[in-house]
Parts: C-alpha cells; sequence; structure tokens
C-alpha cells in the first residue's frame, strides 16, 4: 500500500526525562521518526519534556512543544494542533501509557485523532499479564505461570499447581527483601511463612522458576499486508533473572540451532500478530530450556524499545524509521533498504560480525544500595562493540564502559573481593564478569563456573580460551608475538594496554612493535546484508585479519572527526551527544566530512545518518588513534564530548593528531587547580577560598585555615563523583578515608562551602578574541547541591543588572584568557553581592542544550563553526542582555526509587539521570510545569509534613505560612513544630519513629500526606530523615529537600491555584 | 580456533581464488588439499543443514557469519547421510560448542568426514571478492602453501560445469519415507541431490515420498502409478545433467509435478526455456520473495547459481499480464504492479510467473496453468531458514486434490506451528 493521504498532521509523543529504563534510545527512535514522516511531506507535532534530545530541536519538528507528557497536558497540544493521527510507539512505555491515558479519557475520540502504529487494545494486551497469558495460550504458546498467595495454605496449592522449584515473591516489601527460590515443600514453607510477614498486605506471588534458562529477544517488524521480518535476534548471556537491561547481550543469539531459531522466528511473527500489532516493531523475549529447548513466552513489547535500538545499531536497520514509515501505510517491500539503496527493507538483516551489549551501573552513586542484578533495571548507561568474534567485541565493550578497564581484566587493576569470591561468581552484579573470568583463571574450569552461574557454557568457554590466550601471551613475552602471535591476540581483542600489562611493557611499545610487525586494524562495514551488495552508508568498526581486505574510502573533503561521550552515566549523558550531533551537522554543512566515532548505542550520534562516516568504537587512546591514522582528519574535535575526549586530548596532541578548537594547553590550564588559581588571583577574580591535600594532616590544617563547613572532591571528575560537604572534624577524617580509594594519584581539593550563596551556570562561546554569554543560569538550590541536581531558571529572576554585568565580565576575561576557542561553562556563587567563581570546564556543558533551546541560539552548531575557523561576528548572534518574554526552568530527575536503602538527599555529588524542561511566562509556571513533567501529581489539599534542620528553622515561618494560606494542614516533628508555634503558625505534632506508631510513615501509608518538606543536615544518612524520604520515595510523594526548593514548590502550587496552564510551542517563542 | 588458545597444533592451510586472491589461515576438518567452485552462504545459523546439503558438491563453501560450529552438530538435522561439498570456510571454527542436542564439534565432524577446511580467514573479503568476480574456482590446501603456485593450480583445476554431480549425489536405490500419520498422497520424488528435509516436509502433511534416484526412466515412475512426481534440489550446472529433462517431459501433463531448485531448472529446460548462471548465486536465508498471487512476501532460504530466464517461456499473454505486451527490462515490475503475468510457451500453453526475488528481480516461482505442474527456485523446506514458504508443500497437496488456487496459501500459513 502507497502512504496514507487522509492524514496530514501527526503528533508524536516522546518518552520525556532520561530515567533508568528508558534513556535517549528514544530520542534515537523519535527522531528518526521525525525525520521519516517529514520527508514524506507529513507536519509533525512532538511533545516531549526532555530539552537534552535531538528530537525536541526546533527544526526536528513542525510544532515542538517541550511541555510535561501528561494526558492533561498533551490534551491540550491536541487541542490546540489538531492533529489527524498519533504515533504513540515511538516514547517508549511513557509515551504508550500517555496514549493510552489519551484513548481512556476520551481526548482522541473527542478531537479525532486516529492512534496509528499500533491500537490502544493492543497495547493494553501487551501491558496486562493475565490478557498477554491468555493471548499466548490462544495461540498455544506457554508462559511462565504464577498465581498470588495470601496464606500459607494458598503458597501451597500454588506450589503443587505450578510445580517445583518456584520462585517466592513478596508483594510491597522494599527491594524485593524476603524472597527466594523454592526446591521443596520445607523451603517453600520457610521462605514463604517470611514472604508473608514482611509484604505489607501479606501478599507473595508465587511462579514457576526459569533459573537457569537462557533469555533471547527478538526484534520483529510487520506490515498492515502481513509480512513479517525478524530484524535481529539478541542472547542475553546472563540467564534468566537479570532484567535484560542489566545484562550482558549478544546478537546475533549464538547458542540455538536453525530449528530453534526459527521456531522462535515463527513464535515471535505468531505472538505480534496475536497481539494485535497492526504495524512496526515490537520486541518479544522467550526463555528456552538450555536441557530440552522448551520454550517459554516472557513478554512483548510493543513498540519500539532499547532492545531496538541495539537492534538497528547492531545490523545497521532503522527500525524506528521504518516503523514510522509503516505506521502512514507503506508495506516492508515499498521500503527500500537504506544501507543498500538498492534493495527492499523487507528482508532479515545478516551480519558478519558479533555484537556485544554491556551496561553501564552507577551504585557507587548509592551508596547502602544493593548491587545484585534483578528483574528490576538498574543500570544508567550501556555501550555496545562490534568484533569478528564474541570474545574480541567482548573485549571491546569491557573497555568502551571506561571503568578503567582496558578489556576482560589482565590488564593490571583487577580487585578481587577474596573473602567472598565464590560468592562474587554466583551473583550477578555488575562485576560478575570480572569474577567468571579470574575464576577461569584461577583453574575452576567451565564446568564449575557454569555450575555457579548457569551462564551458557558456549559463552564460558570463549572466556575460557580469552584467558588461556592470556596465559599464552605472558609465555611468549613481547619478544614472542610475531605477526601470528600479535595478530591471534588482537582478534580476541586484547588492547595495547593489556598486551603491555601481560608482557610487562609499556602501550607505547606494544603499539610500536606492532606497527614494526604489521599488525593494523581493518576497516569494515555495517552493511545489513553480510556483503551480499554494495553498502552505500559509511558506518565501520575495525578487526583484524590476516591479509584480508580494508573498506576505507578515500576522502572527497576534508574531514574532521568528533569524539562523542561514551556510554551514558551519572553525569555524562545525553547532553554530550547532543552536542556531538550539533556539530556534525554545522560542520556537514561547512563542507567537512564528518567522521563520529562512539560506542553508545542509545544515540542519535552513533544513527549512520547523523554523520559522513561512523565508528563504532571504543573511546579509548588506542582505537581513536585507529580511526585517526585511517581518516587522516584535518582536525580532532575534543570538547564536545564531556570529559572522556578530554581526557584523551593531551595524549592524542601529543601523538601529533591537530585539535580542533580549545587546545589540550588551555583544558589543562582550566582543570589544573593551581594554575588556575593563579590566574584568577592575576585577574584579580574573587573565588572561594580553597586548598589541596593529600594526606588527614594536610585537610586538618587546611580545615584549620579556611574553616568548616568544606566543600571536598578529588580531582579531574566529572559529576561531582566523590564530592561531599563536610561540616567537622569527624566528617573530614571518614571522607579522606575513602577518599584516597577513589584517586590515589590526585590530591583533595577542600573548598570553602559558601552557605546560601546563589550558583549560577554560565555557557558562554570564544573565538580566541571575542566571548559571547550565551545564558546565564541561576541555580534554585543554593550552593552545595550540583549543579546537575539543581534546578535552573533562565533568564536568572533575583539578580540585579550589575550582577549581570559583572558575570559576563569575568566570563569574557575567564575565557580570553584561558584561549578558549568553542565552547567554556563556568559555575559561579553569588554571595552578599560578591561573584566568586567556582571552577571553569573549558568544554560543552551538561546545560548546552537547554540553554540552546531556552535561549534559541544553538550553541554547540555556533562552537563547531568557530572550531572550523568563523568569528563571533559572522554568527550573527542576538545580545546578550535581552530580556525575553518567557521563564524556561530546568529540573532533575531522580533515580531514588531504582535503589532502595540509598539515601535520598541532594549534595554535591550528582546523582540526578536526567531533567525536564517547562516553559511559561512566570518563573513559578515553569517550574510547575517540572514537577508535572517529573510526574509528581501535586495534591491541592491535605497534610504538608515538615521537617527541617537547625540551619533551616529561621526560614522555615514564611514558607510554613504560605502553605497554610494555600489551605493545607500541617504537620511538624516536635523541632520544627517549636519553631513553627512561635510563628504563630498552627500544626499538628508527629512523634519520632522511634517511638512507634503513629507515626508519619503511617500517615504516608494511609495517604495523608499531600508532600513534604524535609532538609537533611549535611551529609548525614542517619536517623528519621532519611527514613522518611525513602518511604516518599516509595509511595510517589513529592518532597522539597532545600528551603530553596521549598519556597519555589509553593510558588508553583500558588500559580497553578490561579488556573491551568497554556502550552507552547518552541518555534512560537 | 585462536592461534594462542591452540597452541599451534593446526596446520597453516591456504586458501586460493582464481582472481589471485590468496589468504592464509589454519586447517580445520580434514587436512590435505580440495578443489571446487566458491561461493558465499550469509545465513547466520544452519551451517549443519549447509554443510550437509547435497547442492554443494562441487562447490566450497565460505561462511559470512564469523562464529561457526557453536551450536554443535545433531542427529536429526542432517541433509543427507554424506557429505558433498568439495570445502569449507570459516573466520573461527568452534571446537567447544553448546547446545543439549549436540553430539560432535563441528571440526570433529568434518574431520570425520573428510571435509577439507580452513579458518583464520577474512571471509568478508572473500565474501567481497566472490560479489565483485563471481563464483569462481578456488581451492583449500594444507599442502602447497605457495600463493603463486595454489592459485596457478586453481587456475587449472575443471571448471563446475565440466561434471556431472547429479550422478554423484543421488541415491542407488530406491527409498521410502513416510508420514507419522495418515497417508493422503503418494508421490514419487527424483533425487537429484535431494535434501532431506524436502520429505519431511512432505510427510508432515501426509505425503509418503517414494525416492529414486536422478536417472530413473519415467515410464518406471508412472508405472509406480503416484499421485505426483517431484523433481528435487542439486548441484552444478543444469546443462551437465542430462535426460532428466526428457523425464519431466514425458510425465508434464500426465501427473502433478512440482520441481524445487535444479527441479524447477529441468522444468525450465522442459519447457524449451533457458537457465542462466547468476554472477554470484543466491545462498543464504534472509531473500525475499513476493508470491504474486497474494501480494505477500516471503523471507526465504536459497540456494543456487543457477536460474530461470522467465521471458524465454514465450511471449506475454496481455490480457492475463495487466496488459503488458512486452517483457518489462526487470521482473519487478511484477511485483510493483502485484501482477502474476503469464507467458504463452510453446510446448505447454500458458506458464505463469508466480514469485519474484525482490533484491534482484529474479523468478523464483513458476506455474503451468494447461496443467498440473508448478515449481520454486527457491527451496520452501528452508534447512536452514525461515519458515515461511513451508506452505508449498500444502500446495503440492492441495494441487494433487485438483484444486485450481493451490498457490494462493497466506505466507502464515507456513509459520502455523
Amino acid at each position: 500500500m502507497p502512504k496514507r493521504t487522509d492524514i496530514k498532521k501527526i503528533l508524536i509523543i516522546g518518552s520525556g526525562p532520561i530515567v533508568i529504563g528508558q534513556a535517549c534510545e528514544f530520542d534515537y527512535s523519535g527522531t528518526q521518526a521525525c525525520k521519516a514522516l517529514r520527508e514524506e511531506g507529513y507536519e509533525v507535532i512532538l511533545v516531549n519534556s526532555n530539552p537534552a534530545t535531538i528530537m525536541t530541536d526546533p527544526e526536528t519538528a513542525d510544532r515542538t512543544y517541550v511541555e510535561p507528557i501528561t494526558a492533561a497536558s498533551v490534551a491540550k497540544v491536541i487541542a490546540k494542533e489538531l492533529p489527524d493521527a498519533l504515533l504513540p510507539n515511538m516514547g517508549g512505555q511513557t509515551g504508550l501509557n500517555c496514549a493510552v491515558a489519551l484513548a481512556e479519557q476520551g481526548v482522541l475520540d473527542k478531537y479525532g485523532v486516529e492512534v496509528i502504529g499500533c491500537d490502544i487494545e493492543s497495547i493494553q494486551t501487551g501491558e496486562d499479564r493475565e490478557l498477554f497469558a491468555e493471548a499466548m495460550r490462544d495461540i498455544g504458546l506457554e508462559v511462565a505461570r504464577s498465581e498470588t498467595a495470601h496464606t500459607l495454605e494458598e503458597c501451597e496449592r500454588a506450589a503443587e499447581d505450578i510445580g517445583y522449584p518456584v520462585v517466592i515473591r513478596p508483594a510491597y516489601t522494599l527491594g524485593g527483601a524476603g524472597g527466594g527460590m523454592a526446591y521443596t515443600h520445607d523451603d517453600l514453607v520457610r521462605i514463604a511463612r517470611e514472604g508473608l510477614a514482611l509484604s505489607a498486605n501479606s501478599e507473595v506471588l508465587i511462579e514457576q522458576s526459569l533459573e537457569g534458562w537462557k533469555e533471547i529477544e527478538m526484534e520483529v517488524m510487520r506490515d498492515s499486508a502481513g509480512n513479517g521480518i525478524v530484524v535481529c535476534s539478541i542472547e542475553n548471556l546472563d540467564p534468566m533473572g537479570v532484567h535484560t537491561g542489566d545484562s550482558i547481550t549478544v546478537a546475533p543469539c549464538q547458542t540455538l540451532n536453525d530449528f530453534e531459531m526459527q521456531r522462535l522466528r515463527d513464535y515471535s511473527l505468531a505472538v505480534l500478530e496475536r497481539v494485535g500489532v497492526a504495524c512496526g516493531g515490537s520486541n518479544v523475549q522467550f526463555a528456552v530450556n538450555p536441557t530440552d529447548g522448551r520454550v517459554i513466552v516472557i513478554e512483548m513489547n510493543p513498540r519500539v524499545s532499547r532492545s531496538s535500538a541495539l537492534a538497528s545499531k547492531a545490523t545497521g536497520f532503522p527500525i524506528a524509521k521504518e516503523a514510522a514509515l509503516l505506521a502512514v501505510g507503506y508495506t516492508l517491500d515499498e521500503i527500500t533498504n537504506d544501507i543498500t539503496q538498492a534493495t527492499p527493507a523487507c528482508f532479515e538483516p545478516s551480519i558478519d560480525y558479533c555484537v556485544v551489549k554491556i551496561p553501564r551501573f552507577a551504585f557507587e552513586k548509592f551508596k547502602g544500595a544493593d548491587s545484585t542484578l534483578t528483574t528490576r533495571m538498574k543500570a544508567v548507561g550501556e555501550v555496545m562493540a562490534i568484533g569478528s568474534t564474541f570474545e574480541e567485541a567482548l573485549q571491546k565493550a569491557m573497555r568502551s564502559l571506561e571503568q578503567g578497564h582496558a578489556g576482560l581484566g589482565a590488564d593490571g587493576n583487577d580487585n578481587f573481593d577474596e573473602e567472598a569470591f565464590e560468592e562474587r561468581v554466583a551473583t550477578p552484579t555488575p562485576q560478575r564478569i570480572l569474577y567468571v573470568a579470574e575464576a577461569l583463571r584461577r583453574g575452576w574450569g567451565v564446568e564449575r563456573v557454569f555450575e555457579a552461574t548457569h551462564i551458557d557454557r558456549w559463552f564460558l568457554n570463549r572466556i575460557a580460551d580469552i584467558v588461556t590466550a592470556e596465559r599464552t601471551i605472558s609465555e611468549l613475552g613481547l619478544i614472542g608475538l610475531d605477526h601470528n602471535h600479535m595478530l591471534a591476540a588482537k582478534e580476541l581483542g586484547f588492547s595495547d594496554r593489556q598486551l603491555a600489562y601481560l608482557t610487562g611493557t609499556s602501550e607505547e611499545v606494544v603499539r610500536a612493535v606492532r606497527e614494526v610487525v604489521g599488525v593494523r586494524p581493518l576497516v569494515k562495514t555495517v552493511d545489513t546484508c553480510a556483503g551480499e551488495f554494495a553498502a552505500r552508508t559509511s558506518y565501520h568498526y575495525f578487526t583484524y585479519e590476516d591479509g584480508g581486505a580494508t573498506e576505507r574510502t578515500e576522502a572527497e573533503k576534508p574531514r574532521v572527526v568528533i569524539l562523542s561521550a561514551g556510554p551514558n552515566r551519572i553525569g555524562q549523558g545525553i547532553e554530550f551527544d547532543y552536542c556531538c550531533v550539533h556539530a556534525a551537522y554545522a560542520l556537514e554543512a561547512k563542507g567537512y566530512e564528518t567522521v563520529m566515532v562512539n560506542c553508545n548505542p542509545e544515540t542519535v550520534s552513533t544513527d549512520y545518518d547523523t554523520s559522513d562516516r561512523l565508528y563504532f568504537e571504543p573511546l579509548t587512546f588506542e582505537d581513536v588513534m585507529n580511526v585517526i591514522e585511517v581518516e587522516k582528519p584535518v582536525g580532532v574535535i575534543v570538547t564536545l564530548g564531556g570529559q572522556t575526549p578530554i581526557n584523551l586530548a593531551g595524549r592524542l596532541k601529543a601523538a601529533g593528531v591537530p585539535i580542533m578548537g580549545t587546545q589540550p594547553e588551555a583544558i589543562d590550564l582550566a582543570e589544573d587547580r593551581d594554575r588556575f588559581a593563579s590566574l584568577l588571583d592575576r585577574l584579580e577574580i574573587a573565588y572561594p577560598p580553597s586548598s589541596t591535600a593529600e594526606t588527614m594532616e594536610d585537610a586538618t590544617e587546611v580545615a584549620r585555615r579556611i574553616g568548616y563547613p568544606l566543600l571536598v572532591r578529588p580531582s579531574y571528575v566529572l559529576g561531582g563523583r566523590g564530592m561531599a560537604i563536610v561540616y567537622d572534624h569527624d566528617d573530614l577524617r571518614t571522607y579522606m578515608a575513602e577518599a584516597t580509594r577513589i584517586s590515589p594519584d590526585h590530591p583533595v581539593y577542600l573548598d570553602s562551602f559558601l552557605e546560601d550563596a546563589i550558583e549560577l551556570d554560565v555557557d558562554a562561546l570564544c573565538d580566541g578574541t571575542q566571548c559571547y554569554v550565551g545564558s546565564v543560569l541561576e541555580h534554585i538550590e543554593e550552593c552545595g547541591i550540583h549543579s546537575g541536581d539543581s534546578a535552573c531558571c533562565w533568564p536568572p529572576f533575583s539578580l540585579s543588572d550589575s550582577i549581570m554585568e559583572r558575570v559576563r565580565e569575568i566570563t569574557r576575561k575567564l575565557a580570553l584568557a584561558v584561549d578558549i576557542h568553542g565552547l567554556l561553562n563556568i559555575q559561579f556563587a553569588v554571595k552578599d553581592e560578591q561573584v566568586l567563581v567556582i571552577e571553569l570546564n573549558p568544554r560543552a556543558s551538561r546545560t548546552v542544550p537547554f540553554s540552546s533551546k531556552a535561549t534559541g541560539v544553538p550553541l554547540a552548531r555556533c562552537a563547531a563553526r568557530i572550531m572550523s575557523g568563523e568569528t563571533i561576528a559572522q554568527l550573527g548572534l542576538p545580545p546578550e542582555d535581552r530580556m525575553p518574554s518567557h521563564y524556561a526552568v530546568k529540573e532533575a530527575v531522580m533515580p531514588w526509587s531504582r535503589f532502595p536503602g540509598a539515601d535520598v538527599h541532594l549534595g554535591p555529588e550528582m546523582k540526578s539521570t536526567g531533567e525536564v524542561m517547562g516553559i511559561d511566562t512566570t518563573f513559578p509556571k515553569a517550574y510547575a510545569k517540572t514537577r508535572e513533567a517529573i510526574d509528581y501529581e501535586i495534591p491541592m489539599s491535605g497534610k504538608v509534613f515538615v521537617s527541617v534542620c537547625d540551619r533551616d528553622k529561621r526560614s522555615i515561618a514564611p514558607v510554613a505560612l504560605s502553605l497554610t494560606n494555600l489551605g493545607y494542614d500541617l504537620v511538624a516533628t516536635r523541632g520544627t513544630a517549636k519553631t513553627l508555634r512561635a510563628a504563630g503558625i498552627p500544626c499538628e505534632v508527629v512523634r519520632p519513629i522511634s517511638e512507634g506508631s503513629p507515626n508519619v510513615l503511617d500517615m504516608m501509608a494511609a495517604g495523608e500526606i499531600a508532600f513534604l518538606i524535609n532538609t537533611p543536615r549535611g551529609g548525614s544518612s542517619r536517623g528519621d530523615g532519611a527514613k522518611i524520604r525513602s518511604e516518599a520515595v516509595n509511595r510517589g510523594v513529592d518532597m522539597a529537600t532545600t528551603m530553596s526548593g521549598a519556597t519555589a514548590l509553593i510558588q508553583a502550587i500558588a500559580a497553578l491555584r490561579k488556573g491551568p496552564l497554556d502550552v507552547y510551542a518552541l518555534q512560537d517563542l | 580456533m585462536n592461534l594462542l588458545v591452540d597452541g599451534g597444533r593446526h596446520r597453516e592451510a591456504l586458501l586460493a581464488l582464481e582472481d589471485g586472491t590468496a589468504l592464509r589461515g589454519r586447517s580445520v576438518g580434514a587436512e590435505g588439499e580440495t578443489f571446487g567452485e566458491i561461493v558465499f552462504n550469509t545465513s547466520m545459523v544452519g551451517y549443519q543443514e549447509i554443510v550437509s546439503d547435497p547442492s554443494y558438491a562441487g562447490q566450497i563453501v565460505t561462511f559470512t557469519y564469523p562464529q561457526l560450529g557453536n551450536y554443535g552438530v545433531n542427529e536429526k538435522d542432517m541433509q543427507a547421510d554424506a557429505l558433498h561439498l568439495k570445502g569449507f570456510v570459516c573466520h573461527d571454527a568452534c571446537y567447544t560448542p553448546s547446545n543439549w542436542q549436540s553430539v560432535v564439534s563441528l571440526p570433529d565432524f568434518l574431520a570425520s568426514r573428510g571435509v577439507v577446511g580452513i579458518e583464520g580467514v577474512d571471509t568478508r573479503a572473500v565474501t567481497l571478492a566472490i560479489r565483485e568476480g563471481g563464483a569462481m574456482r578456488a581451492a583449500i590446501s594444507t599442502t602447497d602453501l605457495d600463493p603463486k603456485s595454489l592459485v596457478r593450480r586453481v587456475r587449472e583445476s575443471p571448471h563446475i560445469e565440466e561434471h556431472n554431480y547429479v550422478a554423484d549425489v543421488s541415491c542407488k536405490e530406491p527409498h521410502v519415507v513416510r508420514p507419522k500419520g495418515e497417508v493422503h498422497h503418494r508421490v514419487v520424488a527424483v533425487d537429484c541431490g535431494e535434501k532431506a528435509g524436502i520429505a519431511r516436509r512432505m510427510a508432515e502433511v501426509g505425503i509418503e515420498v517414494t525416492v529414486v534416484p536422478w536417472d530413473t526412466p519415467a515410464e518406471k515412475i508412472i508405472a509406480m502409478e503416484p499421485d505426483g512426481v517431484f523433481f528435487s534440489n542439486g548441484p552444478g550446472d543444469p546443462d551437465t545433467v542430462p535426460t532428466v529433462p526428457e523425464t519431466v517431459r514425458a510425465i508434464l501433463g500426465k501427473l502433478p509435478v512440482f520441481g524445487i531448485c535444479l527441479g524447477n531448472q529441468m522444468i525450465t529446460l522442459a519447457a524449451g526455456a533457458r537457465v542462466e548462471k547468476l554472477p554470484y548465486g543466491h545462498h543464504g536465508g534472509n531473500e525475499p520473495v513476493m508470491n504474486l498471487l497474494t501480494g505477500k512476501v516471503e523471507i526465504t532460504a536459497q540456494n543456487h547459481n543457477y536460474g530461470p530466464v522467465f521471458s524465454t517461456f514465450g511471449p506475454l499473454v496481455p490480457e492475463l499480464s495487466g496488459g503488458l505486451t512486452e517483457h518489462p527490462e526487470s521482473l519487478l515490475t511484477w511485483s510493483r504492479m502485484h501482477v502474476a503475468p503469464v507467458a504463452m510457451n510453446e510446448r505447454y500453453g500458458r506458464i505463469r510467473l508466480t514469485h519474484v526475488n525482490l533484491n534482484d528481480g529474479t523468478p523464483e516461482g513458476i506455474q503451468f496453468l494447461d496443467l498440473p505442474a508448478f515449481s520454486m527456485q527457491y527451496h520452501p523446506e528452508a534447512k536452514p531458514g525461515p519458515n515461511d514458504s513451508a506452505y508449498m508443500f500444502e500446495s503440492f497437496s492441495r494441487l494433487m486434490d485438483g484444486r485450481e488456487d493451490y498457490l494462493a496459501i497466506d505466507v502464515r500459513e507456513g509459520r502455523r506451528f
């Protein structure tokens, strides 16, 4: 069928902020969908609250609403834009849920909006456990059996029905505490009794155990004519029990034979049909019993997903783009394969390499959280690597993680927990793969490791091969690595760093020897068809082959290499990918051939459409040099991909690589605290008193000199890792003890902590002679809360013109003095009319996308143009001090609910995973939108629990007064109540938790608490506060943990009282 | 197996191609030397079915998927008892497979059957060389490691067209494959190198198959009074296979006929049409084919270097061909129009093109309208590959029942489980 002409305007819903389980893969899919539909002549309306996305760039859609993804808010967009159709399956579960809500509330019917791609009923069938199980039974497929039980007798009956072993999961307990596996009746009684007791409502789920079964995913597409294809099969290295987002996964499937694979293919297509996916992409997950091949359907997602993004990157087949085209009526045979541009999209990609994905975690940020991997996803990002073999891809992926590994161990960085070694092999955690390799190194043998882990023997044998090779390499030594042996090592994915460690030499020497024996990587192409047809796109990876052919092409235009940001992590996420994508667009427009290097499969930068050439490679010195040696660029951009490329800049320059824009010398100047401090002194710019310390004695001396509180942190970090505020000597001692573990080679910085100062983030451009201050963002939370976790507003709402002028002046002075060519970011503190510089980042910052969207100036694009030689004068930028008609607020999104046990409070160490943006005519309205966008419904009446630390007692009265004026009742702890009563504000007193019920926990359980104001003291995670905040997270109760946050929240509530908020398209601002 | 892992246990080997390409690797399977026509197969799974497919007689198979042998070799997926392929090229062979059905590793299996192979080769480079230079002669050797010498000897080796491989691979004695349940039809299958999967698929739809040697005379077949006759797949150049086209001719019109792959080519030749050699053939499990009668696309398994030229069946019948009077340049015209065109054949009357390959517009299936016969160039039995086209066996059954619309079956029928 050709495309539909009865629809003209299509609404796409994005996935909102980056959260665990829903990350920038939906920016990739949504951006593809927008592009594809606009190319077909449709008008695209987009709603997404996430400003860091490419999809919310004003150029991506025709009308872009950076508004909350709630039914209420999207309904307003529908009323305003009157779209003909809604494409709901590009925005993850958020998009689907919103579409279902819009349908249920009658909005779609009212405005005659047709849902395309998949219908509401199929979404429900896919979602609902019961409906899905029934649908699967209809087509003769097995699902895992489960029953809920409320008594021990019910548990016994359920277990008999299902058959042992069974998994017992108590409902409503923190982090699945109290569950377990029962192999026998005795086990069952023991575990179920405990589970029933622990569960808040005495409910447990008895489930068929699939322990040790293989987990296989199929990425499937179907068109409206009924044609179906499997784009990719993915096998989880970790057997069932670990969420696929937390598993190491491999494509294509490795251990199933043709009969088994084709059976899963048949099942997948039948599942799509039965669930009712009219057209588009879906993901179907199976468990396969490794001992008899029995298959159980786990779940299906009738939408594009993290796995479909991975499958697209793994095969070169753009699932989201094709899904969008199918949704408007095309059939698969009518769409041309992007890569061959000769064959149809109606085929199944064949790949001639192996792909490994490894998730990246952030447990180090959440002290107290259990790092055991379960069926609830906890990874914050992922890497993908391509190699000729699983071994090569695995090792490349390990070093792509940027967690200090040069491969699968064998790099001198191993640090094993000897006491719990066996347990650490058996328990799935982020480090398990290293323990598996180490167990094999220690002679456990594949069988014993298999018994402990149930990881398929095929994977274990491959890892055993790597380990055997390590030994051989050590025995041979560098001298023994002749051409054949060096090549064999590289074929197994060993990095030069690993070879250096194994042979007792340096990475540089290994590289030199490798040159001498003539072992260089070959460029290979991802082409969807294993070489059967010629590829028209340049999507590449490196691998090692004897003889063989390299597929590099001569440059027609000067080439620029852009180094992107690697895996998403807390502190370095999609924002940097955004900047790199913009650079690619800008430089392509300027006549360069752009070459992107990245290893993050979720991103837009790794879409082969974004740049002229894409290398899917780790961002290590060795791998980046491979690209540079092949591509011979006129310049390499290192200042847009966050800290990852910055860390490589010096070595690249030393190797003779031309760096574009800000030079490594300038980067060093800005990052070296002492040199930077002398520069500030010379320029007479104020900064908080600070010093460095290498020992506890040093630190004590500094503390005596500067005074508490102190902001302490290790050097060279991003996202404030290891940062803390210490209020006294004890805090300092604890910190120093831990800090030496974080980075032993670097000293600790101690800054005087400015209490109650206003923090500012400034993003600016500099061309070497002129500086343009792109945005000054005022933080809502005071200094001491990491800028990434703080809400901020543009334009500033509380700063005088003279302060603003001073901020701009300092920015200009510093940018020129450091010699920035491109973007820079400065964090300021304003205290008592004094402007102090906290730090300067000689690179694009996390706030660049937000600043660009708020101000309408595409800063990253401008930076790329400056780096290629243009001047600021040539960019035609608007005046710095203009007064806009709107306020834009950015608010951070926290992952608390994923880390039960971790303390819920903001501090100098960044913990947020994403951000939302709200735009409106006033600051309170814009802020209210950010709360709505994060999915906090703010009850308009009820009780507000107030408990503040001593520091905040003086400022709580006006806040409390506003709350009572807004009609809320107050509940307070004894200390806070005393302050409130003194101010004449009535409040109810609750007893401390330790004194038993009823306390605030019970009130939350009863749904009486509208929201909380709870400010913890310093970095303490002790006492009632932590319990209360953690319970609030559990129950989805909104809270303010700083006074400034509380004030903003109350302003927002007041604004909401005045009536519903309007929605605004970026294109109208 | 990697050199650092096997400790140099495996001998060096050399792969040489007619175009001068020579790649070093290590021996896998049997040691020795082998010459043949080199092709590549893009299936990511199904190596066991591929190495045991008699159609590869005379050929050296390069596997584009780099790691082979992961799930070992089992007892139930063999496509023939003996291995007929000439050689085996892969990037990395697995000696420690893992799958509950596996009984032996692929390298050990190949060695026990005397198949010479090479691993450690840049198979993508080989694939691109074949894509550019076409299927060509090649050799694998563990004895002659001199590239110049081996390339020269490849150039002196016989072409695949010089030998009738069908005679080598066909069964010597007839045998019967029975369905588990009720027998609905009895069929004689002329074995030109038949994959076991075909008879198994027939058995699944209630067909009892008597497999007979390739040179069984038509009279003998007719005398067996079957409900239909099947002409199988097989190796080599169809022009080297004598007598089978005559056998087809003697049976067409007398009994319902079905052909697959080489069988399709035999039927084509019987109708006086031409068979051509494709540049590098189709070998894989992901080829999109449209059934022009239903407009549905099936993802098919294919393994052939030769195929019919549809226009040589005869001039178009415009009223049955969407009004077109001349054969269009590309058969993709028909898939775009969703029209199954009909040619007027001198010998057999109206012959319809029923299936087209969407990658390159080659004809994939034909149907005789004036007598009961149809055939496919690809492999509806798959093995390995998707089950989409398994409905063809039901089609054969329906043809024998005398139904007109026997080919208009939804592809989803093939995926019933």
